[in-house]
């Protein structure tokens, strides 16, 4: 129990630490960026003003709300001391709106596309390659070679494809948006039809390219784990082979449980691709348009979700892994 | 009489590979173990020992595939039971296996008394985890290993620690006959002496009723072993009593395993230490005739042409060679 407490200490550190620098990373790097995005908020409002003092003294006003006439340094202490207070301020790519609200609204767009998909594909990939092991011949050899096919597409070619066929060709599908241009978002069956039937092309483009990678690991664990030689012991000892094969598959999945806990971690990076070439109003996607509309306050704040999401996953695998695989409990010890 | 534990009556065994060709690991075997009698198996790494224990069992996965023979344990004939019933009321219950590699015999990341309870439960249903707990306390005791090992992951235990719990986990349900296969071959001096003392203590303490121990070091089976059996490509070569083969063996080959070893154990300093040039034959061409003709010092031409018996002398002494025993020890007179 004391190493373990060593072994979660220092882990912790180095969470913090990571944390910290990443933080620091999220905050300058957009500002780093060329351009002005106060003047185009400025330019945005002041259309067909012609004063030029009038201009001026709008953009005074702006920069002294965003706090942008501010030092470098100083900007980051208001920073930091407004985001420990829950605060992100104001989108200035969409103005009047405040950088919570806006990623209040995407957040959940992003976690119920991305969630269930990972959850699928990863329970739908390791089936299969434990079958594949198990049942090798001729499930095995058709199984693998599709998986590793399809694994090996780019994300955005699989949704592209999808995209092709399913949106542009056969029309089942819509191409664009979490649901109908024309819908206002509430609780009738047309809007929720239309929500499920956006969701159909991200969905399954982002489960298609995770299902061949976990097969194909899930395969090769399963196989080496098969052939361990506890296996061996434990039919000459008797027991039956539906036991030995629970004990084969947990001892695979264990590593395959820290790749679902990563992709989680990942969801809001991985939900990019799909999400811009879907139009889908998630995280991903407003992220996008924070880069393209220069809005800092909105890109830290997305970088700062993404970045402890992936911290929190790497963090609690390793934790709970050192719980649950006495391999790695005993590795610590030395 | 003393009961007859074991008894194999012309067991054959193969392999199938992946290209359907057809390796004969376990060729003809016949043996016998008796009540509170221990056998050893000795033979060059290939020569087929490891198959031949699992073979015993009388429960084969592919690649490996009973072809004919008999397998008798306390009088009951198991070559024609049903897998499962074989897997049931014969392994681990009526004969067990330590394997080679015993250190990874453990599922890493099983508790030891989870496996023992699976191991209970795979026999007997109706017996509660106290229960088990009890009877794996106290076997533990008997053999001196820590309760609290009961209570521990595989990786948390030394090589030699986790040998000898998987050898207590062996005889858990007591059975008639316990195969070690090379038990001690992977660790160092001091544990493998320990474990070889813990076998013999299991059959001084009735936990067992008979042990075949197989090694490819045949002089660490005298002291170790009533009788003897030298294995060269599937086949038996020479049985006879621990003393007789070790001392006294009539066969080019268990000759040549004698002397390719260095033992300081007494007795034996004056054996002449000459290593057997070559190697088993690739059992999958066999050559014809004499397995051994190829290695053997004192080969004749006769040897190669004609398949040979394996002769049997009085006293369940036997040995496979053209040559008369009057002969052989002629010619190992002349050097
Ligand atoms: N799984 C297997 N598939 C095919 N051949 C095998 C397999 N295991 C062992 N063999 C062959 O069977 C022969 C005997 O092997 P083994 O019983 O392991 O010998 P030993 O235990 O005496 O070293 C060897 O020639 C080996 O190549
Ligand atoms: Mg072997």
């Amino acid at each position: 129990m004391e190493r373990y407490r060593k072994y979660f200490l220092n882990k912790l550190s180095w969470f913090l630490i990571t944390f910290v620098c990443a933080f620091i990373l999220n905050f300058i790097l957009p500002r780093l960026m060329p351009g002005d995005p106060v003047a185009a908020i400025v330019s945005r409002m002041a259309q067909g003003m012609s004063n030029a003092t009038g201009v001026q003294a709008i953009y005074q006003q702006y920069t002294e709300l965003f706090g942008t006439n501010k030092p470098l340094l100083q900007q980051f202490f208001i920073y930091v001391n407004n985001v420990l207070h829950g605060n992100f301020g104001f989108s200035l790519s969409q103005y009047t709106r405040t950088v919570a609200d806006v990623l209040g609204a995407s957040i959940w767009w992003t976690i119920c596309l991305q969630f269930p998909a990972i959850i699928v594909g990863w329970l739908i990939g390791n089936t299969l390659g434990a079958l594949a092991a198990y049942r090798k011949g001729g499930f095995d050899k058709i199984i693998m070679p599709i998986s590793i096919f399809v694994s090996n597409f780019p994300a955005f070619g699989m949704a592209i494809i999808l995209l092709v066929i399913f949106g542009v060709g056969l029309k089942w599908f819509p191409t664009s948006g979490g649901y109908g241009f024309d819908l206002i978002p509430n609780f009738s069956w047309k809007f929720i039809w239309s929500v499920i039937v956006h969701y159909q092309l991200p969905f399954w483009s982002i489960v298609l390219i995770s299902i061949g990678g976990q097969a194909i690991g899930m395969r090769s664990m399963s196989i080496y784990e098969l052939n361990a030689d506890y296996v061996k012991y434990a039919r000459f000892m008797g027991i039956k082979d539906r036991k030995i094969i629970g004990y084969v598959f947990r001892n695979a999945m264990l590593p395959q449980i820290t790749g679902l806990a990563l992709s989680i971690g990942t969801m809001v990076g991985g939900a990019l691709v799909a999400e811009i070439i879907f139009s889908y109003p998630g995280l991903g996607f407003t992220l996008l348009n924070g880069v393209m509309g220069q809005d800092y306050p909105l890109i830290s704040a997305s970088t700062l979700i993404i970045t402890v999401m992936v911290l929190s996953a790497n963090f609690i695998i390793e934790i709970l892994y050192g719980i649950i695989d006495p391999r790695i409990k005993a590795a610590q010890a030395d | 009489m003393a009961k007859v534990m074991l008894e194999v009556k012309e067991l054959t065994t193969k392999y199938i590979t992946r290209f359907q060709e057809n390796i004969y690991a376990v060729d003809h075997v016949s043996l016998k173990v008796e009540e509170g009698k221990s056998l050893g198996i000795a033979g060059e790494s290939g020569c087929g020992k490891s198959t031949l224990a699992l073979s015993l069992m009388g429960y084969y996965f592919p690649p490996l595939h009973y072809t004919s023979g008999e397998i008798i344990i306390d009088g009951r004939n198991i070559s024609g039971m049903e897998p499962d019933d074989v897997r049931k009321s014969i392994l681990g219950k009526e004969i067990a296996y330590i394997p080679q590699s015993a250190m990874n015999a453990l599922n890493p990341t099983q508790k030891i008394i989870h496996f023992i309870e699976d191991v209970i439960h795979a026999h007997e249903s109706h017996v509660t985890k106290k229960e088990i707990y009890e009877r794996a306390r106290k076997l533990f005791e008997i053999l001196g290993l820590p309760e609290s090992t009961l209570q521990k992951y595989p990786v948390e235990l030394s090589g030699g620690m986790k040998q000898r719990t998987v050898i207590a986990i062996s005889v858990l349900l007591s059975p008639k006959v316990l195969i070690a296969d090379e038990p001690s071959s992977a660790l160092d001096v001091t544990t493998q002496k320990m474990v070889i003392k813990m076998l013999r203590d299991l059959m001084e303490k009735k936990l067992i009723k008979s042990m075949i121990f197989i090694t490819h070091e045949l002089p660490l089976l005298y002291n170790v072993t009533d009788d003897i059996m030298v294995m060269y490509a599937g086949q038996i070569v020479e049985k006879g009593t621990a003393e007789q083969v070790v001392f006294d063996s009539i066969h080019p080959y268990a000759r040549g395993l004698m002397g390719s070893i260095i033992v300081p154990e007494q007795g034996l300093r004056d054996v002449k230490l000459t290593a057997i040039p070559g190697v088993p034959p690739n059992l999958k061409n066999p050559p014809a005739g004499c397995q051994f003709a190829e290695r053997c010092q004192y080969v004749r031409p006769e040897c190669k042409a004609m398949s040979v018996n394996l002769r049997e002398l009085k006293g369940g002494r036997a040995y496979r060679c053209i040559l008369s025993e009057e002969e052989l020890r002629e010619a190992y007179q002349n050097g």
